[in-house]
């Protein structure tokens, strides 16, 4: 009678607990568009996130080509409001949780 | 600063279109009524509604605020420099002062009016362009504009 079954759900969880802190755990995606143009977006990248002209211009092509890039990464509330900036830039952004 | 050199009648020009912009974004009053609009304001969760529409509520309002002031600022400082004035010659040119503050409300004013005119022309990739339909002449010459403000700010 005291031998108890983990519930599923419950190992999920402690799963959960156990994550190391510090590790982002959201992040902020930038979208490909064809509106955009490379140089704006690059501008954008250096401006708001403080990027060299080389990493601002790496990040650009990475969502060019690949369709997407992660541009920051942290906890949500902070994503949001990358994402939100982003989006004042006319950039196309949205959080996600970051794939384990 | 950066001083902006234009023709009267591209300044005119861009005065109408950030007033059309102005205009628009006061005459709708919800952003999904209007896909241009929407585009302004992205869904930033498209996997999850719930959090998708808790995002839009709380960033929907100051973003688009945020646009009718930045174009409002590209029309005052073309009308402060006299470009956009109804007299003077179409082809004459006009120096036009911007501050690194109105630069960047220019750049977020042009990149936002490309975003609305390429969504009423059903632009979905970089090879949508009909050269012979005058409106991306429009969307072109904004995109002239908006580049030369963009190395402009940043020569280094």
């Amino acid at each position: 009678m005291m031998a108890r079954v983990a519930h599923p759900d419950t190992r999920e969880d402690v799963r959960r607990e156990d994550a190391p802190a510090g590790i982002p755990t959201w992040q902020t995606v930038v979208w490909n568009d064809p509106v955009n143009l490379m140089s704006y977006v690059v501008h954008v990248f250096r401006e708001y996130f403080g990027f060299s002209r080389e990493q601002a211009t790496r990040l650009m092509l990475a969502v060019h080509h690949e369709g997407h890039a992660v541009a920051a990464g942290g906890p949500r509330e902070q994503m949001e409001r990358r994402a939100q900036a982003m989006h004042d830039y006319g950039l196309w952004a949205t959080v996600r949780k970051a794939p384990r | 600063m950066v001083m902006l050199t234009i023709t009267r009648i591209e300044a005119r020009h861009l005065a109408d279109l950030m007033g059309q912009f102005v205009d628009l974004l006061q005459a709708t009053e919800d952003a999904a009524d209007d896909d241009a609009v929407a585009r302004l304001v992205p869904d930033a969760y498209p996997d999850d509604p719930h959090a998708g529409r808790e995002f839009r509520h709380a960033t929907e309002h100051e973003l688009l605020d945020r646009r009718r002031d930045d174009a409002n600022r590209v029309l005052s400082d073309l009308e402060a420099s006299g470009a956009s004035a109804a007299e003077g010659a179409d082809d004459a040119v006009v120096d036009v002062a911007l501050s690194p503050d109105d630069a960047r409300a220019w750049m977020r004013s042009l990149a936002a009016l490309r975003l609305v005119i390429a969504s009423r022309l059903g632009v979905a990739d970089e090879d949508d362009h009909d050269p012979d339909d005058p409106r991306f002449g429009v969307y072109d010459w904004l995109g002239y504009r908006l580049d030369g403000l963009v190395h402009a700010v940043s020569a280094d």
